[in-house]
C-alpha cells in the first residue's frame, strides 16, 4: 500500500533550496524583527543615567543584597516539579482529542488510560511529597 | 468489558505484547512507593520485590517465546516480538538481577537509600526493554532516554563523592549529545522517507520499503551517519568512546558493572534493529537503498576494528582496575560489533538471524562474565571505592583464595580460554563473520585477543605471584554477592560447555522485518 503511491519524483515538488525558501523568508524576518528595535531604540531614545536607574530592578522592592549571592536550590526543584505537570497537562490535550474516537469504542479504554497515568504521575508527586521536596524550612 | 474487547479496538493495543515492560515499570512505581512508606531498615523489601519482578519479567518473555505464534508487532507497529528481542530481554533480566544482588552489600557499607537504587534500576531496565522491543524510532527513542536518565542518576548515586558527580555529569553531557544526535537523525530519516503523497515514517520497516523512493537520498544518507553516530556513543565505539573511561571509573563499581553490560546491549539491540533491518542489504546494488547499506556496513567494519584495537591496546597502560575493565569493555563491543557487521552482509534470513543470534549470545557471555568480576572488584574496593588500584590486589591470591580465584577465572574468560563463556561467545562471533567472508575483520579481533591476554593475566599475576607490603583485611563476602558469584561462574562454566541450548532458544525464530499491518 505504502509502496505503490511513491514514484512521484523530485521535481514535482522542487529542490530542498525551493522547498525551503519560506523557511529561509521566515528566518530572516524573525532575526530582524527583534534586532532592528534595538537598532532604531539606540539612536532615538534619550541618554539619561542615574544611580536609581542603574539599580537592578526586583519586583518594585529596594534590593537588599548583589546580584552573585547564592540562592536555595529549592528553586530548582520546584521548577522542575512545575515542569512535570506542566507537561502532564500537554499530554492531556492530543488525549482529549482522540477521546471520543469514530464510535466511542475507544473511550472507555482511553479514560482508563489516562486515569493511570494520572494515577503515576500522583504517585510521583506523593513521593516527592514524602521525600520532603516541598518542605522548605 | 474484558480485556480482549479492550484490544480489539482501533489502536492496535496488545498489552500481553508488553507484558515484561509493563510488569518492570508497575513494579518500579511499587518500590517507589514502599521506599516512601517503609520505614528504615527495610532494603530487602525493595530489593526481593525488584528481583521477583525481574524474573516474572524474564517469565513474560519465555511465555511470549513458548506460545510462539510466529513473529508480530502491536501499537501499529511500534513494538515488535521476535527473537531478537526475546534473547535481549533475558539479556537485560540476568543483567538486573546480578546487579541488585552485587549492589545489596555496596548499599548497606555506604548506606544509600536502597529503593531509590531499586526504582531506578527498574525504570533503566523498563527502557532496556523497550529499545529492543522497538518497531520504530520513536520508541527506540523513549526507551533510550528513560534507560538513560535513570543511569545518569545512578552515576552520580554516591553524592558526597567528587568523582561520582564528575562522573555522572559527563555521562549526562555527552549522552546528551548522543541522544540529540540519534533525535536529528531520526529528523532527517522522517524527511528523507517523505514522498509527494504520503508523510514521512518512523517505522523501521516501512523505512526499509522506502529507500528506493527518497526524493532526496544525500538526506537519508546524513540520517543513517547521524544514528550511526548517535548509537556509537551509546555502545562505546572506538571514535565515540572517549567518555567510557573517565564515567566507568567515577561511577559506583555496582552501576558500572550494570552500565557496561546492560545499556550496551540494549543499545546493541536497536542499533541492530534499525540497521540491519531499517537499512537493509539490497538487491540491486547501484540503488539507494544499496548505496546506504553498502556506506553503513564499511563504515561499522572499519569502527569494529577500530574499537578492538583501541580498546585493547590503551587497556594495557591502565592502572586503575575499573578503567581497565572499561577499556576491556569497549574491545568486547568491538567484538560484537564484528557479528554485527556479518548480520548486516548477511544476504539470506537464515544467515542474517545466526549472525545476529551469535551477537546476543556474546553480549550474554559479555554480561555474565563482566558482573562477575566487578563483583569482586566492587568487594575489594570496600566503601566509598577506595581500593581500586592494581597494587592494591598485591599478592591477595593466597590470602583470599575465593575472592581471587574467581576473578581469574572472570578474567580468562573476558581473555577467552577455552571451556569459558567467553571463548564460545568469540567462536560464535567469529564464526559467523568467516562464513561472510569478513576473514580480515576476524584477523583483527584474534590479534587483539592475544594483546589482550597482557592486561588480563596481568592482574592474575598481581593477585598471585606479586609480594604484598601493606597489610590485608580480607573482606566479608556477604550472602547476596556469593549468590551472584555462585550464579556467574556456573553461568561462565555452563556457556561454555553447553552453549546448544542457549543458543538454540535464541535463534529459535529467524527474525524478521515486520511491516505494519
Amino acid at each position: 500500500m505504502l509502496l505503490q503511491a511513491t514514484t512521484t519524483t523530485a521535481h514535482n515538488i522542487g529542490g530542498p533550496g525551493t522547498a525551503y525558501l519560506p523557511v529561509m523568508v521566515f528566518f530572516v524576518f524573525a532575526v530582524a524583527f527583534p534586532v532592528m528595535p534595538l537598532i532604531l531604540g539606540r539612536f532615538l531614545r534619550p541618554w539619561k543615567y542615574g544611580k536609581d536607574k542603574m539599580r537592578p530592578y526586583e519586583c518594585g522592592i529596594d534590593p537588599e543584597t548583589g546580584a552573585h549571592d547564592r540562592f536555595t536550590v529549592r528553586y530548582y526543584i520546584v521548577a522542575m516539579l512545575f515542569l512535570i505537570f506542566d507537561v502532564e497537562t500537554i499530554f492531556l490535550l492530543p488525549w482529549a482529542i482522540i477521546f471520543m474516537g469514530k464510535d466511542f469504542s475507544f473511550t472507555l479504554f482511553a479514560l482508563i488510560e489516562m486515569l493511570i497515568f494520572i494515577g503515576i504521575l500522583v504517585v510521583g508527586y506523593y513521593y516527592a511529597w514524602r521525600k520532603g521536596a516541598l518542605e522548605w524550612a | 468489558m474484558s480485556l480482549i474487547a479492550l484490544q480489539a479496538t482501533n489502536p492496535d493495543i496488545n498489552l500481553t505484547l508488553i507484558a515484561p515492560e509493563l510488569i518492570i515499570g508497575i513494579a518500579g512505581v511499587l518500590v517507589m512507593m514502599i521506599d516512601a512508606f517503609a520505614r528504615r531498615g527495610q532494603r530487602w523489601l525493595t530489593g526481593g520485590l525488584s528481583i521477583v519482578a525481574l524474573i516474572a519479567a524474564g517469565g513474560a518473555s519465555i511465555w511470549l517465546g513458548a506460545g510462539w505464534r510466529g513473529a508480530r508487532s502491536a501499537f501499529n507497529g511500534m513494538i515488535v516480538l521476535d527473537d531478537l528481542r526475546l534473547s535481549f530481554t533475558l539479556i537485560f533480566v540476568v543483567v538486573s538481577i546480578l546487579t541488585i544482588l552485587i549492589a545489596a552489600a555496596w548499599i548497606d557499607i555506604e548506606k544509600l537509600p536502597a529503593g531509590e537504587f531499586h526504582a531506578l534500576l527498574l525504570f533503566a531496565t523498563c527502557g532496556m526493554m523497550l529499545m529492543a522491543s522497538a518497531g520504530d524510532l520513536v520508541i527506540v527513542f523513549l526507551g533510550l532516554e528513560i534507560l538513560s536518565i535513570a543511569t545518569y542518576v545512578m552515576a552520580g548515586f554516591r553524592r558526597t563523592d567528587v568523582r561520582s558527580n564528575e562522573s555522572s555529569l559527563k555521562y549526562f553531557i555527552l549522552g546528551s549529545f548522543a541522544s540529540a544526535f540519534l533525535l536529528y537523525g531520526i529528523a532527517l530519516i522522517y524527511g528523507a522517507t517523505a514522498t509527494a503523497t504520503l508523510p514521512g515514517t518512523t517505522n523501521i520497516a516501512t523505512i526499509a520499503g522506502r529507500l528506493n523512493h527518497s526524493l532526496y537520498p544525500p538526506l537519508l544518507l546524513a540520517g543513517a551517519a547521524m544514528l550511526l553516530v548517535g548509537f556509537g556513543f551509546k555502545i562505546a565505539t572506538a571514535p565515540f568512546h572517549v567518555w567510557t573511561p573517565d564515567v566507568y571509573e567515577g561511577a559506583p563499581t555496582p552501576v558500572t558493572a550494570f552500565m557496561a553490560a546492560g545499556p550496551k546491549a540494549a543499545g546493541f539491540a536497536s542499533f541492530m534493529r534499525v540497521f540491519v533491518f531499517g537499512f537493509p542489504i539490497a538487491t540491486a546494488a547501484a540503488s539507494t537503498a544499496g548505496y546506504t547499506h553498502k556506506s553503513w556496513l564499511g563504515t561499522l567494519a572499519i569502527m569494529a576494528a577500530l574499537t578492538m584495537s583501541v580498546g585493547n591496546i590503551v587497556a594495557i597502560v591502565q592502572n586503575n582496575v575499573k578503567r581497565m575493565l572499561a577499556y576491556s569493555s569497549i574491545a568486547h563491543a568491538g567484538y560484537a560489533l564484528v557479528g554485527f557487521v556479518a548480520a548486516g552482509a548477511a544476504t539470506d534470513a537464515e544467515q542474517r538471524s545466526a549472525a545476529l543470534t551469535s551477537v546476543a549470545f556474546y553480549l550474554l557471555t559479555y554480561a555474565v562474565m563482566n558482573m562477575g568480576a566487578f563483583a569482586i572488584v566492587t568487594l575489594i574496593a570496600r566503601g566509598n571505592d577506595r581500593r581500586t588500584a592494581v597494587e592494591d590486589y598485591n599478592g591477595i591470591g593466597f590470602l583470599s583464595p575465593v575472592l581471587a580465584f574467581s576473578l581469574s577465572l572472570f578474567l580468562l574468560s573476558l581473555l577467552g580460554m577455552p571451556l569459558t563463556a567467553g571463548f564460545m561467545g568469540k567462536v560464535m562471533v567469529f564464526t559467523t563473520a568467516v562464513r561472510q567472508g569478513y576473514l580480515w575483520l576476524v584477523v583483527i579481533g584474534v590479534l587483539n585477543t592475544a594483546v589482550s591476554a597482557y592486561y588480563y593475566l596481568r592482574l592474575i599475576i598481581v593477585m598471585f605471584f606479586r609480594e604484598r607490603n601493606t597489610p590485608w583485611d580480607a573482606p566479608r563476602l556477604p550472602v547476596s554477592v556469593a549468590l551472584a558469584l555462585v550464579i556467574t561462574i556456573a553461568g561462565v562454566f555452563y556457556l561454555g560447555l553447553f552453549p546448544g541450548r542457549v543458543l538454540n532458544a535464541f535463534g529459535a525464530h529467524p527474525s524478521i522485518s515486520l511491516s505494519i499491518r
